[in-house]
C-alpha cells in the first residue's frame, strides 16, 4: 500500500506550464519502508534540482503548491509536516546566500546531507530504546510502526527475551500486518482486539508506539487507540513510551481531541469525496503529553516538555 | 626526572582514591558525604589534568574516561564521581571550541543543526593548543569553587521556603536539609518531624543536630509517616541522585514519604546540588545488603517526578520538568555513557 501511496504522490504533481518537469520512476516505488514524511522531502527535493524559476520567493510557492499535491494524496501529518520542514530548510538556507545559483547548489548538497542523516534516524532511536526493554519483558504496541519494528529488531538481536500483544487496530487491520512481521524475527506475539486493551494491561510490563506527528506540547498524533491505550496506562501505572523520529515533530498546538485539524484526521479520499465528515471515522486522535512518559527521538530521549524547546529551536 | 614521579604520584592518588570509595560502599570506611565526594573527583581530576602527559583535547579526554570508567565501577552506587567526570569532560569540550573560535552550540544535536549544516563533522579534538591545559585548569578551579558553595546557596534559599509555626517533615539524614533547616531556624520558629530511616536509622543523628540548633525536633518510625502525615505542612527531603526525567534515587523509605505526600497534597521539595543531576533516566541498579537473615533490603528507592513539587539546587527553584534543560546545560549528550 505504500509503495502504491509514494508512486502517487510523485506522478500527482502536475507539469508545470512554465517548467518542464517529468519525473522518473524513482527508487520510491520499491522501498515500503521508507517513511512518509521521508518519502515527501525526497520528492520535494527532486521537485527542486528541477526547478527552473528565477527568484526564491517564486521557489518557495512552487514548492507550497507542490506540498499541496502531496498532501492531496497522502493526508497524514507525517506529509505535512516532512513538507513545512523542508520549507523552513528552504528559508533557512536561503537566507545565507543571496544568489539564487549557488543557494541551490548548496541546498541541493545540504538536502542530500539532510536525507542521508534522517535515512539514519530510525537506527538511533532503536539504539536509544532497546536498553529499556528488560528480558522477560512483555510489551504492548498499537497497530503498525516500522519504528517500533526496528526497536523490537535490535532487542531481539541483542538477544533479549520478551512477547509482545498487539492490537489489531482496526479499520485496516494493520496490526496483523504487525504481527506477521514480529513472527518473522521468532518473537511470541499475540494480536488482541482493540478493546481489549484493558483487559490485557495488567500482564504487560511497558507499552511502546510510534508516533505520525509530534506536536508541540508533546503530545503526538497517532493511528486511533492509542489514546485509550495511553489512558488504560495511566490507569494501571504501566509506562507509555513513544519512538519517533525528529521529522516528526510538527508546529500545532491541540488542546483536545477536536482541535486536531480535520485535514489530517481522514484519508485523502475520505476528504475529497466524503460529503459529510462528521459520518466518517477518524483515522488518528491525539494523546496528551501528561500520559507520555518518555520520547525516544534521534536526538535523545526526550521528556514531552523538551519538544517544544527543539521546536522552538528550529522554528523561532 | 620530574616526570616519572610525578605519573607514579599520580597513580598513588587515584588508587588511594579508588580504594576509598571501594570501602565507602561496603560501609567499613568512613561515610563520607557525597559533596566531598564530589570536590575529591574534581581535585583528582585536576591533578590529573596538571599531571598526565597529554597532547591534544582528545588524549585527555580518553584518559579522563578511562580514569572515569574506573572509578564509577569501583562504587557504581556513587553517582557523583560519574557526574563530576562529565562536567570535566565538558569544560574541555567547551575550551576547546573556545580555542578553536568556534562557539559551544555548534555541536548539540537538534533538528535546526540537521538542517543547516554543511558537512559531516567529525570533531576530533586533534588540535593543540598550548592554552588549553591552563584554561582547562582555570575552569576546574572554578567548578570547584561552585561545588565548596553549594550547601550554602541552597541553605540561603531557606526563608523564602518555610514560614512560622509550620511543621516540615523529613527522613533520614541529609547535610543540604540540615544546613537548610537551620539557616530557617535563625529568624523562623517551626516544628520538624523526623522519619528515622531504617535500618540505619541515621534519622536519629540528624534530629540530635537539629535540636542542638534549638529547632523542635521529633522522631517517628517510618511505619507512622501516613499517620502523621496530615497534620505536615511541608515535607522537605535531600536525595543520592536526580534522574535526567526529574525523578530521585533517594535513601529507601522516600518513595513511601513522597505518596503520602501526594495523597495529602503535601508540597514535596526536594534540596539538591546541581553535582547530584546524572543522565541516567530510570532506576535500574537497586543496591542490596543482605544481612544474616538472607532478606532483600533495598538501599534506594525510586521516586518518579510527579511525586516531586520542587527541586532546590544551588542555582535556585526549578520544576522537575525543567531538570532536563539543565542537564544539557551540564553535560555533553555524547559523555552520558562514559
Amino acid at each position: 500500500e505504500n509503495k502504491e501511496t509514494n508512486k502517487r504522490m510523485k506522478e500527482s504533481i502536475p507539469p508545470n506550464t512554465l517548467k518542464k518537469i517529468t519525473f522518473p520512476t524513482s527508487r520510491e516505488r520499491h522501498d515500503p519502508d521508507m517513511a512518509s514524511a521521508v518519502a515527501a522531502i525526497r520528492t520535494l527535493l527532486e521537485f527542486l534540482k528541477r526547478d527552473k524559476g528565477e527568484t526564491i520567493l517564486g521557489l518557495r510557492e512552487s514548492l507550497m503548491s507542490a506540498t499541496d499535491c502531496l498532501t492531496g494524496v497522502d493526508s497524514s501529518v507525517a506529509v505535512s509536516s516532512g513538507g513545512e520542514l523542508f520549507l523552513r530548510f528552504i528559508s533557512l538556507t536561503s537566507l545565507e546566500h543571496q544568489d539564487l545559483s549557488r543557494c541551490k547548489k548548496v541546498m541541493e548538497e545540504r538536502g542530500e546531507l539532510f536525507l542521508e542523516k534522517i535515512s539514519m534516524s530510525r537506527t538511533k532511536v532503536a539504539k536509544l530504546c532497546h536498553t529499556f526493554i528488560k528480558d522477560g519483558a512483555k510489551i504492548l504496541t498499537h497497530s503498525y510502526s516500522r519504528v517500533v519494528l526496528r526497536v523490537l529488531e535490535k532487542a531481539a538481536a541483542e538477544k533479549k527475551r520478551f512477547s509482545v500483544y498487539v492490537t489489531e487496530s482496526q479499520p485496516d487491520a494493520a496490526g496483523q500486518h504487525m504481527a506477521e512481521a514480529l513472527r518473522k524475527l521468532n518473537v511470541p506475539v499475540t494480536v488482541v482486539l482493540d478493546a481489549a486493551v484493558g483487559y490485557v494491561l495488567e500482564k504487560v510490563d511497558l507499552v511502546i508506539v510510534g508516533a505520525e506527528g509530534v506536536v508541540e506540547s508533546g503530545g503526538i498524533i497517532n493511528k486511533i487507540g492509542t489514546y485509550q491505550m495511553a489512558l488504560c496506562s495511566k490507569a494501571h501505572n504501566k509506562p507509555f513510551y513513544v519512538v519517533a523520529e525528529s521529522f516528526k515533530f510538527v508546529r500545532l498546538y491541540p488542546l483536545n481531541q477536536q482541535d486536531v485539524p480535520e485535514k489530517f484526521k481522514y484519508k485523502a479520499d475520505t476528504l475529497k469525496t466524503a460529503k459529510n465528515l462528521s459520518e466518517e471515522h477518524p483515522i488518528i486522535d491525539y494523546t496528551p503529553p501528561s500520559l507520555i512518559t518518555l520520547l525516544f527521538t534521534d536526538l535523545g530521549v526526550l521528556t514531552p516538555s523538551a519538544v517544544s524547546d527543539e521546536l522552538i529551536k528550529l522554528y523561532l | 626526572m620530574p616526570g616519572p614521579y610525578k605519573e607514579t604520584d599520580l597513580t598513588e592518588r587515584v588508587e588511594a582514591f579508588l580504594s576509598d570509595l571501594k570501602r565507602g560502599g561496603t560501609g567499613a570506611g568512613p561515610l563520607r558525604g557525597s559533596a566531598e565526594t564530589a570536590r575529591e573527583t574534581t581535585a583528582l581530576l585536576r591533578k590529573i589534568t596538571a599531571q598526565a602527559r597529554w597532547g591534544s583535547a582528545g588524549d585527555l579526554m580518553e584518559i579522563i574516561r578511562k580514569e572515569g570508567r574506573r572509578m564509577t565501577a569501583a562504587q557504581p552506587s556513587e553517582t557523583t564521581v560519574g557526574n563530576m567526570i562529565r562536567r570535566v569532560l565538558k569544560i574541555i569540550r567547551e575550551e576547546y571550541a573556545r580555542s578553536r573560535g568556534s562557539s559551544e552550540e555548534a555541536d548539540q544535536e537538534s533538528l535546526h543543526k540537521l538542517l543547516t549544516s554543511g558537512g559531516l563533522s567529525e570533531e576530533n579534538f586533534r588540535q593543540h593548543f598550548p592554552p588549553l591545559k591552563a584554561n582547562v585548569i582555570e575552569a576546574i578551579n572554578e567548578l570547584l569553587t561552585e561545588l565548596e558553595g553549594t550547601t550554602d546557596n541552597i541553605a540561603m534559599q531557606a526563608l523564602e521556603h518555610i514560614h512560622s509555626n509550620e511543621v516540615i517533615m523529613t527522613i533520614g539524614r541529609s547535610r543540604t536539609v540540615e544546613a537548610f533547616l537551620k539557616d530557617a531556624a535563625r529568624k523562623r520558629k517551626f516544628h520538624v518531624i523526623v522519619a528515622e530511616c531504617a535500618p540505619f536509622c541515621q534519622g536519629h543523628e540528624m534530629a540530635t543536630n537539629l535540636s542542638k540548633a534549638g529547632i523542635e525536633t521529633t522522631v517517628i518510625t517510618d511505619a507512622a509517616i501516613f499517620a502523621v502525615m496530615s497534620r505536615v505542612n511541608k515535607v522537605i527531603i535531600g536525595t543520592q541522585t536526580v534522574l535526567a526525567n526529574g525523578g530521585l534515587r533517594a535513601i529507601n523509605g522516600t518513595h513511601t514519604l513522597a505518596l503520602a505526600a501526594k495523597h495529602h497534597s503535601t508540597p514535596l521539595i526536594v534540596c539538591a546540588p546541581m553535582f547530584k543531576l546524572s543522565p541516567q533516566v530510570r532506576d535500574y541498579s537497586k543496591v542490596r545488603i543482605l544481612s544474616k537473615v538472607n532478606v532483600h533490603c533495598p538501599v534506594f528507592d525510586y521516586v518518579p517526578p510527579e511525586l516531586i513539587t520542587l527541586f532546590i539546587s544551588n542555582i535556585g527553584g526549578h520544576a522537575p520538568s525543567y531538570i532536563y534543560r539543565l542537564m544539557s546545560e551540564l553535560y555533553h549528550p555524547e559523555d552520558h555513557e562514559l
